[in-house]
């Protein structure tokens, strides 16, 4: 039962770190390789202030998130001037950067062995240590992500947003601030992005590079377009899928000699298949 | 009558192309103010250039007696002026309606925090919103389309939401890049009913277009633009009957 309380509040968290993907990516255009960067600040500024300092649980999340979304903005900023699809390589560098940095200042994150022990979150007097006790606080976590969401699509702010990925210029001769628009977005991605880090250093109680490197942007993009971009419900089941199939992978029987390779390369079979028929993916508007 | 829009000495190069070339005219408010020249003759770049997407090398705009040197496309906006694009720019993922409230000023639920932390306001806000640009579309006759895809409307529709769109912002000097080109029959009679239904309704515009019937069916007054010069601004009988300017506008293309 642990596990499967462990795959729901994992699956949870990515949610919460989809969405943020998925409000940049999908809604506003705005190609960032580099939310798991973000992911990962979160989970480093919280797993440091409860091993280092008195701070408790839900002040560091806040902290985290803040700090989050003052960096995002700032690592969004440059798709204000470089436009479209070139962003990418921008986003490619800022991604390599926070890598280098999660790897190399060991005194803040442990480097590339990474941090254990970070303490399992305390609410309310509770410690949330048992996968089935911590699945509560990820399901709030991801409820609230997912009313924001929802609340901002249905608002002229998502309007505005989608407008903004079809035509900027546009969106400019009628007077409205693509600059706010943009920072807004990502701010708000910065802030999804932050928590969901926190909450996964908490859950996981180790953190090391690993889950926040460029694989680590690509799979949350891979579960923001199998999911469905653009929608809330793309958002949601994408992680629940992509995070699944390498369970239901491993129950394929195969020699050990080759397992790990052969099951790497189903997965990427099926991604491929999966896109060649179902481009705009299980419940998303094309991309 | 004094000046409403006022351009005063623009030019503007691109590398060597003097597109803008001490480019002068002004409008009169109420009336609608037909800008004709041959292909490439700057009318595009003059709008960029009034409304902010451009600076200019040289020379001044103003609006209402205010200067607009230094203006962004937003702060033009604010003033009242708002432009159309030649190739239209319309949102084609959003529903007509869609591309309508977009276009409208300050709206309840335009940022995150108005979104999330005051939802019902926001929704308040939109329905009356709905309404408006219900109107708006009804307007341009375009009412039974609000629910569908832009990508799903025919040209002459699209023509008509680009129309549409630039109403809802509210402005009240209308800057419109060939409303009328690509249409022909019907379509074409209908884009040029609005246009002087929007002077009815005390809109002011400046009208880049090609079609001398529709030219002297809807113009007040002509600009004559050439190589990025104004070689005359007057009715459209005089304009149109010169024949210098005749045998540069049809020499010039053909
Ligand atoms: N951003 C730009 N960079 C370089 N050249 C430009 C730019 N914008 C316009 N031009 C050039 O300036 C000249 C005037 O262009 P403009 O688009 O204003 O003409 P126009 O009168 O609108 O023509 P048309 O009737 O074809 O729309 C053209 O030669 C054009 O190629
Ligand atoms: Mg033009």
């Amino acid at each position: 039962m642990d596990f499967f309380y462990s795959y729901i509040a994992l699956a949870e968290i990515y949610v919460l770190l989809g969405l943020s993907t998925n409000l940049l990516v999908g809604i506003v255009g705005i190609f960032s390789v580099s939310q798991a960067a973000i992911f990962g600040v979160g989970a480093y500024v919280v797993a440091y202030l409860l091993m280092n300092t008195a701070v408790p649980f839900l002040p560091a999340l806040l902290a985290a998130a803040a700090l989050c979304v003052a960096l995002n903005i700032l690592v969004t900023l440059p798709s204000l001037r470089v436009s479209g699809d070139y962003f990418v390589v921008t986003s490619f560098g800022i991604q390599l950067l926070a890598t280098a940095i999660f790897t190399n200042w060991t005194a803040g994150t442990g480097g590339a062995a990474g941090l254990p022990g970070v303490p399992a979150p305390l609410i309310f007097g509770q410690e949330l240590i048992e996968p089935g006790a911590f699945l509560g606080l990820a399901t709030a976590g991801m409820a609230l992500g997912c009313l924001g969401f929802w609340l901002i699509m249905r608002a002229p702010f998502g309007r505005l947003l989608r407008a903004i990925r079809e035509d900027e210029l546009a969106v400019a001769a009628l007077g409205k601030s693509v600059l706010r628009a943009k920072v807004s977005a990502a701010a708000l991605a910065g802030a999804f992005a932050g928590t969901a880090g926190g909450l996964y250093a908490t859950f996981l109680s180790f953190i090391d590079p690993s889950s926040f490197d460029l694989d680590a942007s690509i799979l949350l993009l891979a579960m923001v377009v199998v999911g469905g971009a653009r929608t809330l419900a793309g958002s949601i089941i994408g992680p629940f899928v992509l995070l699944a199939l390498p369970q239901a992978l491993a129950l394929i029987d195969l020699p050990t000699s080759v397992a790990a390779a052969a099951r790497q390369l189903i997965y990427g079979v099926l991604l491929i298949v999966f896109m060649l028929f179902r481009p705009q993916g299980l419940l998303g508007e094309k991309l | 009558m004094s000046a409403y829009l006022r351009v005063v000495g623009v030019s503007k190069s691109f590398g060597g192309l003097r597109a803008l070339n001490d480019c002068s005219f002004t409008t009169t408010k109420g009336l609608i103010t037909c800008l004709v020249g041959p292909n490439g003759a700057g009318k595009t770049t003059i709008f960029n250039a009034i409304t902010g997407f451009l600076v200019p090398d040289e020379g001044h705009v103003a609006f209402q007696g205010t200067s607009l040197d230094g203006f962004s496309p937003q702060q033009v906006v604010a003033t009242g002026i708002a432009r159309s694009f030649q190739n239209l720019r319309l949102f084609t993922d959003l529903t007509a309606r869609d591309n309508v409230l977009v276009a409208m000023p300050g709206q309840a639920g335009e940022t995150p925090l108005g979104a999330i932390f005051r939802p019902l306001h926001a929704a308040r806000a939109t329905a009356q919103r709905r309404a408006a640009a219900r109107e708006v579309l009804a307007h341009v006759g375009l009412a039974d389309g609000a629910d569908t895809m832009v990508r799903n409307l025919s040209y002459g529709e699209q023509k008509l939401l680009s129309i549409a769109r630039l109403l809802a912002t509210g402005a009240e000097l209308l800057l419109l890049d060939e409303p009328t080109s690509g249409l022909s029959g019907a379509a074409l009679d209908r884009v040029m009913e609005v246009l002087r239904g929007l002077q009815t309704d005390g809109k002011t515009l400046l009208v880049v277009e090609h079609n001398t019937r529709v030219v002297q069916q809807i113009a007040d007054e002509v600009v004559f633009l050439h190589q990025g010069h104004v070689l005359a601004q007057g009715s459209p009988q005089e304009i149109i009957t010169d024949p210098a300017l005749a045998e540069i506008y049809f020499g010039g293309v053909i």
